[in-house]
């Protein structure tokens, strides 16, 4: 009995707490099947309407042009992030590896990159992008994700590459192994469970960066999928259901990697933690 | 910038002796600050302690808290705007439903609260992740030192201060850190629930900073902000880094 009653209190908190986590999805599918009609009729929130309104969803994909603010989102991620974890990779090498002067000199300046936000950049960067016609550029706004990406990376992999042995570098220098090959055939492919961590938590920092996004890129058909969500509100202010299925549509596709790969998230930022 | 004239330290002291938003804007940061360091850290301390222990379900808990940390600020700013709408919102329908009309509120239009409501958005948000950062830390924790403090009988609560705690301290400075340097950062959030409004009462830093330069095209006075925002964190960051860095 006394082993049960903690239990039982241990499930009604977290199911209570679960309710208040889910209340916004509910909210957010419900809203999605009713047409702007629908609420000014008066249905409320909670009565379903007779037919889900799904044009909602292919509206908010062509119309309002979420699918297009997606594809530029995947886009700059699809060379975002290779790159960005390679340039890590390969600092974190050096940190850890090569006999570089001050390396815990070298961590700290990439690791207060990391603290500083975007917004203390923006003003230079803005005018650095204006002068040069950068502004609208994919090429200019990519490079800048790079560099705010890399202390991040560089501190998981260098916790990583930090816990592989030392012992390996001497048996494969005693081989004959390069320094370029050590890199590449032994850290590189150790470090596997690091890198993949890293694939998705970069990918969510880029797909989930506003402030630069709504900046550096003004052209509305090359905007980026949060500056995109963000015209929602502007344009489609009173059409919650237009709003809600392009709230939908973002969050499910997050949702099904986060199912699957679930145990690299909580690990990715273990690993940042272990340092 | 062509335009520009030099004016010395002319936008800082504007700031500082003129201006009553930065000043509003520099207290809801502040306020901001407090309500994370007291909320986020307790509830998600007091989800980890939850969640730490071996039941039917933990991963599903675990993962179901953390989730929304991971969809964007905007996105999560987005959905609590529509939760708090005032007239078609699940708050205030859901009031109405349970017959508690006189408590419809008007949420984010309520200069004196919308902040708050603001960070309950930004708490749904952010309390897995510091919850991750406990549970790795409570897992380090060793299972004989809790079984030796039964055997002397001590209290729960006594095994929670007197052990637990203490033992966390180095996860509580990673948690801390970021917690404050985030407080002092926090925009897309803002701008995507009030915008700063109602009348500049959830105006932060970051987000009076980007309307100064991008709407006002006041680039000294956007650029003066950022000074002052840098200089503010600094305080907290090199600390902080310092501190992760130390060899051990």
């Amino acid at each position: 009995m006394k082993k049960i009653f903690p239990a039982v209190r241990r499930y009604f908190i977290l199911i209570l707490l679960s309710v208040i986590w889910i209340v916004p999805a509910i909210s957010i599918i419900l809203t999605s099947m009713k047409s702007r009609a629908d609420f000014f009729s008066g249905m409320g929130l909670f009565e379903l309407p007779s037919q889900i309104h799904w044009a909602n969803f292919t509206n908010a994909l062509f119309d309002a042009n979420l699918l297009l603010y997606m594809r530029n989102s995947l886009l700059i991620s699809v060379w975002k992030v290779p790159i960005g974890i390679f340039v890590a990779a390969l600092a974190a090498f050096a940190i850890t590896r090569l006999e570089v002067k001050y390396p815990r000199g070298i961590f700290i300046y990439f690791l207060i990159g990391m603290m500083v936000p975007f917004h203390v950049a923006l003003v230079p960067l803005n005018a650095f992008f204006a002068q040069h016609g950068l502004i609208d550029s994919f090429l200019g706004i990519t490079y800048v994700y790079i560099a705010f990406g890399l202390p991040f990376a560089i501190l998981v992999l260098r916790g990583f590459f930090n816990s592989i042995p030392k012992e390996l570098d001497e048996a494969a220098y005693i081989d004959g192994c390069s320094r370029v090959r050590l890199f590449f055939s032994v850290i590189l492919p150790l470090a596997k469970p690091a890198i993949a961590s890293l694939f998705i938590l970069d990918f969510l920092a880029t797909w989930n960066e506003y402030i630069l996004a709504s900046v550096l890129i003004r052209d509305r058909s090359r905007q980026l999928v949060t500056a995109g969500l963000m015209n929602f509100i502007g344009q489609h202010g009173t059409d919650f259901g237009l709003l809600s299925a392009g709230v939908l549509l973002n969050v499910i596709p997050i949702m099904l990697v986060y199912v699957l790969l679930q145990r690299h998230f909580v690990e990715g930022m273990a690993g940042a933690v272990k340092g | 910038m062509d335009d520009m004239e030099f004016v010395g330290l002319g936008n800082f002291s504007h700031l500082f002796f003129e201006d009553l938003v930065f000043w509003g804007a520099l207290r809801n940061n502040l306020v901001w600050m407090i309500l994370t360091l007291v909320f986020m850290i307790s509830v998600s301390l007091g989800l980890a302690m939850l969640l730490n222990a071996k039941f039917k379900g933990r991963t599903f808990f675990r993962g179901l808290f953390y989730f929304p940390f991971v969809l964007s600020g905007i996105l999560v700013g987005i959905i609590w705007r529509w939760m708090y709408n005032v007239n078609f919102g699940f708050l205030n329908e859901f009031l109405s439903l349970i017959g508690l009309d006189q408590l419809r509120q008007t949420w984010l239009g309520d200069p004196n609260m919308a902040l708050f409501y603001v960070f309950i958005a930004a708490l749904w948000r952010g309390v897995g992740a510091p919850m991750i950062l406990f549970l790795a830390g409570l897992q380090t924790i060793p299972e004989d030192v809790l079984e030796a403090a039964d055997i002397d009988g001590a209290s729960r609560f006594k095994k929670f201060f007197s052990i637990k705690l203490p033992m966390l301290k180095e996860t509580f400075v990673i948690v801390l850190a970021t917690q404050i340097i985030g407080s002092m950062g926090v925009f897309d959030i803002i701008v995507a629930t009030t915008g700063g409004g109602p009348g500049n009462s959830t105006q932060v830093l970051a987000s009076y900073m980007v309307q100064q330069t991008f709407s006002f095209a006041n680039m000294g006075m956007g650029a003066a902000l950022s000074t002052i925002m840098l200089v503010i964190m600094m305080i907290v960051v090199i600390p902080y880094v310092l501190f992760t860095t130390k060899e051990r």
